[in-house]
């Protein structure tokens, strides 16, 4: 989230789309309530299905799945051909009057950008996605937006596609219904108004989900809505620590707080510094991640402690790197790329924490495959699952294997569960909220931070005893913490935070941090080895004040629901990112009545600015600090692998042809895998959309074994449109059968008006959906109805989520 | 005065006597019971018979039992009960005999015209009572829609309930009070010729 | 407690409650709930009652057709088309509507056995329950249930005893868009009433607070955007207590009083009168 769920009550129109939040975050959606109730603002939902957050919404769209750019890019087009952008906050804080090279096309009628290779059917030069950059390194702009090469200018053209005719014939939904959404939605691109956006995996679960998070985030630019209250671009994370998970490293591609990981090339800690630190495009730009080599130091002091030193290059040389690729690039190890690794029989094991791969993975069938074929697997749940159980016979059966077939070693490992165990929690609003154990855990049952603990220890002195391949990461981690077997969470998150490790001086000689003093200012950190910090983001969250996160004060001087003594908000207690953008350029307020942060003649007042607090603001830093534009991107320069714009593709499995380009149906960026379980089918065989979901009344395949969850939906089903159940001759509490490339589900057919068939491309296209949350084991009826038995391996080509959503099915009564 | 042997007739047979019997205990109860479940007033009945809950569970079992009495009743006197044309010529004179005029009161059979009402609308309220009865027993089951039923069942429940204590207290007036030989007719068996001569004179006795 | 009951089942002498106190009433404002059924399971939690087995028999997200003797709450969902596209996914929470004037106590033969608290609170005593089930008709919402192991009708205590140490009901602490609150009936029905000024502004002519006179008003007021068609929610139109259960508690009762204790007179008078019959034993 930019803004956080409190902040949502301070909003105008609010956007769910992509998401599904009374369903699923019924608890943060009272914020919405609140800014219904009390502002009178205006919920639009936007979705494939009539769902929970629509039934409370003022205004409802049902779009086919897997057609959500189009959606926004219409709304784009709407807000820039009908002028309703906040044109001095775009003007003021987003690249629109950069210059774009000139080197930089977009076919429209074949669907790709400049860079592209027939032949190789891939980007081959991506380098015309950039700007013009002048002989002074920095890039060229015109101010009054008029220059048709203004990124301005040439998104206006880009998007001039996306009328409302063309968005009712790719989205389903009538042009007259998108309008109506788009006034109210585009209604907030004033001084006076803000909108927020809330989405969650309905967007991230597509083949071109970055882009379309990047079209939302462009239209919320024009709208005028980033950084400031009751506005924002607000992620609903799924689990409840989701982010912290992310803040912290557990993608592939990451170090903790972001910071890319190595790679095989980076050879010595100077190139792999260049590497992410990024040089100014502006004279003025703050261009904060010009401080990631002292982010990136002191993490590493984090990680080898006194074993990183300056001859060892403060323990990079130690660290691991990430490998290059046999076809060019580096090795991939997101989820779906671990699978197919393990499938392909590239991995002896495999380490399971809090996961439940066969069932939450995509195609279960594969996912089953792969584990087969490890040597050993090990997993940590508080319920035997059926990741834990897949060499059962019944499960086994699925991928058509018995268990002979099947020599993994499956260790299975109880584990305490959320309230078992102290620790943090990182909410959406990127809280980072202390939470105290409420009982203890049943039986042998251990807290992770134990599991992991012993294991290493135990590795390490695997090591010690007999050496291996790699010992140094291994050998040489700080590993500090008093109960080495098990440590202290509150001792982790003080090592996450950070402290110095000598006196910590400013430029002018004066020391500002003590030795051993704990770190409260990003900026205190150093390159040179004399701090520590596990994780940048989290500086402030453990000073020496003591453990913010355990901070429970609902003072909200702001009125606005800000509550700045409430626990830790990353980074740096900031509870709105971007803020700068809340004031115009004179530093007053777009809206007195919601001010993010003001200029108050000296310094900036409110949150936590997002921005150098003394900086007056004529000085013109910048509002988008992290950026080394300074301003936000619209057209985004070379960091996305399918272009600089979102552009509509189809789903890798769709009903039509792109109706923009049917050339270029779907995204082209996006590489298949090659097993026998990664098919798709076509739409003369599997003629419906097909989409997953959660429900309210579940959390993933856990509360399954909860007898009031279960009480509460007790079985699989899948829901379907009256109309086609009427053309199948399915009644509602029939058993019917999903069928997809990959695999077949069976469940009761739920007929619903809440769901509807749709005109797309000229054409009747019938929608249906279910829920993920049963499987093999369990209370209540399971009879093997995993979701993800048919859905596709297929990944977006930057994120790497799987299209979990909007892929082809048929369907059938039993 | 020499007293003469008297002769003596068998009114009623001894599974006519039993069955009078049961209808009689398992009227009686489903009478206090209901009583107190009509009125708070005479909830002590309840409480006296082992409480409320115990009277509300074997109340619809008393009522079973008595339906089911009544039944048999029903299949040995139906032929008896039948309204002849003598009966007809005795209402006609029912306030003579409700005045104890009964030398203007013609002759009947072994059941006079009153006494048949009685047995009638009697069967009729069992019915009534059962029906309803088992309405109000399985009021959960009713189904929300038919809400019209379980308002319908409370009513025929109540009312006729009224009806038969009306024709109980006639009956047991009638039967202890007023005709003389009655409760020992209906307890012992037999009646004197004499008697029947003189309250049922068409009776075909047997000796 | 004694204290605090104003109204006994089967009594025939008054209540003993001499407290006064506010009216507490239950909001429910179905235009803000989500249907996330948190109530229903807070008060199974709350009130220690086991999961009921499930019927999956509707085509919306309902757990079971109805309340039961051990599931107080439950979340009605009706799908509604007011027009061609415009569809409405109305969601109710189904419970005691604790009424002033409760149809279930009206109804109720067993002395003590359904209670109405100064604070409203209308609540079985299943002690002195006799299980005989006239609650069941007495209620015009269909609430009393049943317990067939227990012989005895059990339904929402507006947690009674949560209430009585001043906590809100579970299911009000549990809901997390606000669309139940809990407070003073004169609080409840000015947040309602605003609530809806605000639907009737935003398209809902017809909204309303539902608040049936019929029943003397409830202690659970109702938030509805189709005010005037409360059977879309499953609500009845203009409860009252059946007719029935009225005539029978009222006229027929002391009709039935007076006619039995008159059959004795008259008999007696008779005999007096008359006396028995002449003849032969």
């Amino acid at each position: 989230m930019t803004n956080g769920w409190t902040d949502i009550r301070n909003t105008d129109v609010v956007l769910a789309m992509g998401g599904n939040p009374a369903e699923n975050h019924p608890v943060g959606f009272r914020f919405v309530m609140e800014a219904k109730r009390n502002r009178n603002a205006k919920l639009v939902c936007v979705d494939p299905r009539f769902n929970r957050t629509a039934a409370v919404a003022d205004r409802f769209v049902q779009i086919r799945a897997g057609t959500d750019i189009a959606f926004l890019a219409g709304l784009i087009h709407h807000t820039l051909e009908n002028n309703r952008y906040h044109e001095e906050y775009v003007r003021l804080f987003t690249n629109a009057q950069f210059l774009v090279n000139e080197r930089y096309a977009f076919d429209e009628t074949r669907g790709v950008f400049s860079g592209w290779d027939d032949q190789q059917k891939r980007y081959t030069d991506t380098s015309s996605w950039s700007y013009d950059i002048g002989p002074d390194g920095f890039a060229r702009v015109d101010p009054t937006l008029q220059d048709p090469r203004t990124v301005f200018q040439v998104m206006k053209r880009f998007y001039a596609r996306y009328t409302p005719e063309m968005v009712s014939s790719i989205c389903g939904c009538s042009a007259e219904d998108f309008t109506k959404a788009a006034d109210l939605i585009t209604s907030t691109g004033t001084a006076d108004r803000a909108g927020t956006m809330m989405y969650a995996l309905g967007w991230t679960h597509h083949s071109q989900s970055v882009q379309l998070i990047h079209t939302a985030a462009m239209l919320q630019l024009l709208l005028g809505n980033i950084g400031r209250p009751g506005g924002g671009l607000n992620a609903l994370r799924g689990h409840a620590n989701i982010q912290g998970g992310t803040d912290c490293g557990m993608a592939y591609h990451n170090l903790p707080g972001y910071i890319a990981v190595p790679k095989a090339d980076h050879q010595t800690l100077d190139t792999f510094l260049k590497s992410i630190t990024p040089k100014p495009l502006r004279p003025q730009s703050t261009n904060f991640q010009s401080n990631y080599d002292k982010f990136a130091v002191s993490q590493l002091k984090a990680y080898y402690g006194t074993n990183a030193t300056k001859e060892n290059e403060f323990g990079y040389r130690l660290h691991p790197r990430l490998p290059a690729a046999d076809g060019g690039g580096y090795q991939n190890w997101s989820w779906a790329y671990i699978f197919d690794h393990m499938y392909r029989g590239e991995m002896d094991g495999f380490f399971s924490f809090g996961m439940n791969p066969v069932s939450n993975g995509p195609n279960s069938r594969k996912a089953i495959g792969a584990l087969a074929k490890l040597k050993w697997l090990v997993v940590a749940e508080n319920f035997e699952q059926e990741t834990a159980a897949f060499w059962r016979p019944d499960i086994l059966a699925v991928s058509d294997l018995k268990p002979e077939d099947v020599k993994t070693e499956v260790f299975m490992l109880p584990a305490a569960n959320f309230a078992e165990k102290d620790g943090t929690f990182v909410n959406s609003a990127r809280w980072l909220q202390w939470k105290w154990k409420a009982v203890d855990p049943p039986g042998e049952a251990k807290p992770d931070q134990e599991i992991i603990g012993r294991i290493f220890l135990r590795v390490r002195e695997l090591y010690q005893q007999d050496g291996g391949a790699y010992p140094d990461p291994i050998l040489n981690l700080n590993w500090w913490y008093s109960n080495p077997a098990s440590p202290s969470l509150d001792e982790v998150c003080r090592e996450l935070n950070g402290w110095a490790l000598e006196d910590v001086k400013d430029a002018t000689g004066a020391v500002v941090v003590r030795r051993g003093q704990q770190l409260s200012r990003f900026l205190d950190t150093r390159g040179d080895g004399s701090t520590l910090s596990g994780n940048w983001l989290y500086i402030g969250s453990y000073t020496d004040a003591g453990n913010m996160t355990m901070r429970r004060s609902t003072a909200d001087p702001s009125g606005l629901g800000r509550y700045p003594e409430w626990t830790f908000s990353w980074p740096a207690n900031r509870r709105v990112l971007y803020n700068r953008a809340s004031a115009d350029a004179q530093g007053r307020p777009w809206d007195a009545s919601r001010t993010g942060i003001a200029w108050n003649g000296q310094r900036w007042v409110g949150d936590t600015p997002d921005y150098t607090v003394d900086s007056a603001p004529d000085a013109g830093l910048g509002a988008f600090i992290m950026l080394p534009e300074g301003v936000a991107r619209l057209f985004v320069p070379g960091q996305f692998v399918e272009g600089p714009w979102s552009e509509h593709y189809e789903p890798m499995e769709s009903p039509i042809a792109n109706p923009l380009h049917p050339e270029q149906s779907s995204n082209p960026a996006v590489r298949q895998f090659m097993t026998k379980h990664d098919v798709l089918g076509t739409a003369e065989e599997f003629p419906i959309v097909c989409t997953t979901y959660r429900l309210t009344e579940h959390f993933h395949y856990w509360t399954k074994n909860n007898p009031y969850s279960v009480q509460l939906q007790p079985e699989f089903f899948v829901e379907m449109s009256e109309e086609l159940a009427r053309e199948k001759s399915i009644a509602n509490g029939d058993r019917v059968r999903v069928k997809s490339a990959r695999g077949e589900i069976e469940g009761l057919a739920r007929v619903t008006k809440r769901m509807k068939p749709m005109q797309v491309g000229g054409r009747t296209v019938h929608q249906i959906g279910f829920p993920i949350h049963w499987g093999f084991l369990g209370r209540g009826a399971q009879r093997g109805s995993m979701a993800n038995l048919v859905t596709p391996t297929i990944v977006d080509p930057n994120s790497y989520a799987p299209e979990y959503k909007g892929f082809l099915v048929s369907l059938e009564k039993v | 005065m020499v007293m003469l042997p008297v002769e003596r007739v068998v009114r009623y047979n001894l599974r006519e006597r039993l069955v009078h019997a049961a209808a009689g205990i398992s009227y009686v109860y489903l009478l206090l019971t209901g009583l107190a479940f009509w009125t708070p007033a005479l909830y002590w009945l309840a409480i006296v018979l082992g409480g409320g809950y115990l009277s509300r569970m074997l109340h619809p079992w008393a009522g079973l039992v008595f339906s089911a009495v009544l039944l048999v009743m029903w299949a040995s006197w139906r032929r008896d009960m039948k309204t002849t044309p003598a009966d007809k010529e005795w209402r006609k004179h029912i306030v003579d005999y409700m005045t104890n005029k009964d030398e203007k009161v013609p002759p009947v059979g072994r059941f006079n015209y009153g006494q048949k009402q009685f047995f009638w609308l009697m069967v009729i309220a069992m019915w009534a009572l059962v029906i309803s009865g088992g309405v109000l027993w399985f009021v959960s089951s009713v189904p929300a829609g038919f809400a019209w039923l379980r308002d319908a069942a409370i009513l025929v429940h109540s009312i006729s309930a009224l009806a038969t204590i009306g024709l109980f207290i006639v009956h047991l007036y009638m039967g202890i009070a007023v005709v003389p030989g009655g409760l020992s007719a209906i307890v012992r068996g037999e009646v004197t010729r004499e008697w029947a001569r003189q309250h049922h004179s068409l009776w075909k006795t047997r000796p | 407690m004694s204290l605090e009951i104003v109204r006994s089942s089967a009594s025939s002498s008054p209540a003993p409650g001499v407290r006064v106190e506010p009216q507490l009433v239950k909001l429910v404002d179905t235009s803000t709930c989500i249907g996330c059924k948190a109530c229903e399971v807070a008060c199974q939690e709350w009130n220690d009652l086991p999961p009921e087995p499930t019927t999956n028999s509707t085509n919306s997200y309902q757990t079971m057709p109805a309340t039961t003797a051990s599931f107080w709450n439950l979340i009605k969902f009706n799908e509604h088309e007011e027009d061609a596209g415009s569809l409405h996914w109305l969601m109710r929470k189904d419970q005691c509507m604790h009424c002033s004037e409760p149809g279930c106590l009206i109804a109720c033969p067993a002395p003590g056995a359904i209670v109405q608290y100064a604070n409203g609170i209308v609540d079985f005593q299943q002690d002195n329950c006799i299980g005989c089930g006239y609650c069941i008709t007495g209620c015009p919402f269909d609430i009393p249930k049943f317990n067939t192991g227990t012989k005895r009708v059990y339904k929402c205590t507006l947690c009674v005893d949560r209430v009585s140490v001043g906590l809100q009901p579970a299911c009000v602490k549990a809901c997390p868009t606000s669309c139940l609150q809990f407070g003073t009936k004169e609080a409840m029905l000015e947040i309602a009433e605003k609530r809806v000024t605000q639907l009737k502004a935003n398209g809902f002519a017809q909204a309303a607070v539902y608040d049936p006179p019929g029943v003397g008003g409830t202690g659970v007021v109702t938030v509805l955007a189709f005010g005037d068609r409360p059977e879309l929610y499953g609500l009845p139109k203009d409860p009252v207590v059946p007719a029935a259960v009225r005539f029978w508690k009222g006229p027929l009762k002391w009709f039935g009083n007076v006619a039995m204790l008159g059959g004795i007179a008259v008999a007696a008078v008779h005999f007096m009168r008359y006396g028995r019959k002449e003849g032969h034993d």
